[in-house]
């Protein structure tokens, strides 16, 4: 049998995935993301830029926020069973947020032929106030207990 | 003041262009983001695994980048300045792991241009998708970016 950190039929049908909370954003977090992904855009480092833009100072890449969602799933499902990741940024992540992701189990399917059977989820992350800044969908394929 | 955008660009096709994976950048970008896994870190992890080495996070295929198909050059082909635009939506369709040391072919091509008036006034959705193929023609993931434009 094929190891997997989350089986199949071990997803409960309603099921809610444990929360992941991430550590208070940081400039350098936004300045390593920068670096990371290639995303030089000022209005993530350059306060002055970001106001004169009319948005109030700098804010997260939305990417980051993205990342810590597909984080989120990861660490429930384990690693390369992300078939399909989808978000919209709600609001906007401000230096100091502590973002929280969660996720909600909408549907499960049986396996089809050859691939493995797949669960989709709802996925939103919130700050510390409980606004969402993140909603987006996932579907992930887990292999079966068989 | 209000700004238009160049809707004539809509349907256009980026030259297409390579990028090869470095192991370096899989484990920056995982430490960026403050993904800790070892399946992502840890070289001899990786090995013994199933991929038989370190993979790269769901949302990599976002540091697929070049200067002719990136968002400055979209930017001044719409012509709009960057402090107007929003990162909307962003998705990803993903086929195969994305591995160091592999070499990928990315196609890059403006979808759709459509405008809508919200709460903080008219806006501008510009879609983009790139497919990520490998030596193989084999699609590795297919990437779907909403740009928002504040009018």
């Amino acid at each position: 049998m094929r190891y997997a950190k989350l089986y199949w039929e071990d997803v409960p049908a309603d099921g809610t995935m444990p929360p992941l909370v991430k550590a208070p954003i940081e400039q350098i977090q936004l300045t390593r993301y920068a670096g990371a992904s290639g995303d030089f855009n000022p209005i993530h480092q350059d306060d002055a830029f970001a106001r004169a833009a009319g948005m109030g100072g700098v804010f997260a890449h939305g990417m980051l926020s993205m990342g810590f969602v597909a984080q989120s799933v990861t660490d429930w499902v384990g690693i390369g069973r992300v078939r399909r990741i989808s978000v919209r940024f709600a609001a906007l992540v401000r230096l100091g947020d502590v973002i929280t992701c969660h996720g909600r189990v909408t549907a499960k399917r049986a396996a089809q032929g050859r691939d493995d059977p797949q669960v989709d989820l709802d996925l939103w992350a919130e700050n510390q106030k409980g606004e969402k800044v993140v909603t987006g969908r996932a579907t992930v394929s887990l292999p079966s207990r068989g | 003041m209000a700004i238009t955008v160049n809707k004539d660009v809509k349907g256009k096709e980026y030259p297409p262009f390579v990028v090869t994976v470095e192991r370096g950048k899989i484990k920056e970008f995982a430490r960026a983001i403050g993904d800790l896994s070892p399946f992502y870190l840890d070289d001899a992890v990786g090995r013994a695994s199933e991929w038989g080495d370190i993979v790269a996070p769901p949302t990599f295929a976002i540091t697929f980048r070049d200067d002719n198909a990136d968002t400055g050059t979209v930017l001044k082909d719409l012509g709009v300045d960057i402090s107007r635009i929003l990162h909307g939506e962003q998705e990803f369709e993903s086929y195969k792991p994305i591995r160091p040391g592999e070499t990928y072919l990315c196609r890059s091509r403006i979808t759709d241009i459509y405008e809508k008036t919200g709460r903080s006034g008219a806006m501008a959705f510009v879609v983009r998708e790139m497919t990520v193929t490998d030596p193989d023609n084999e699609i590795v993931c297919l990437v779907r970016h909403i740009t928002v434009v504040r009018l």
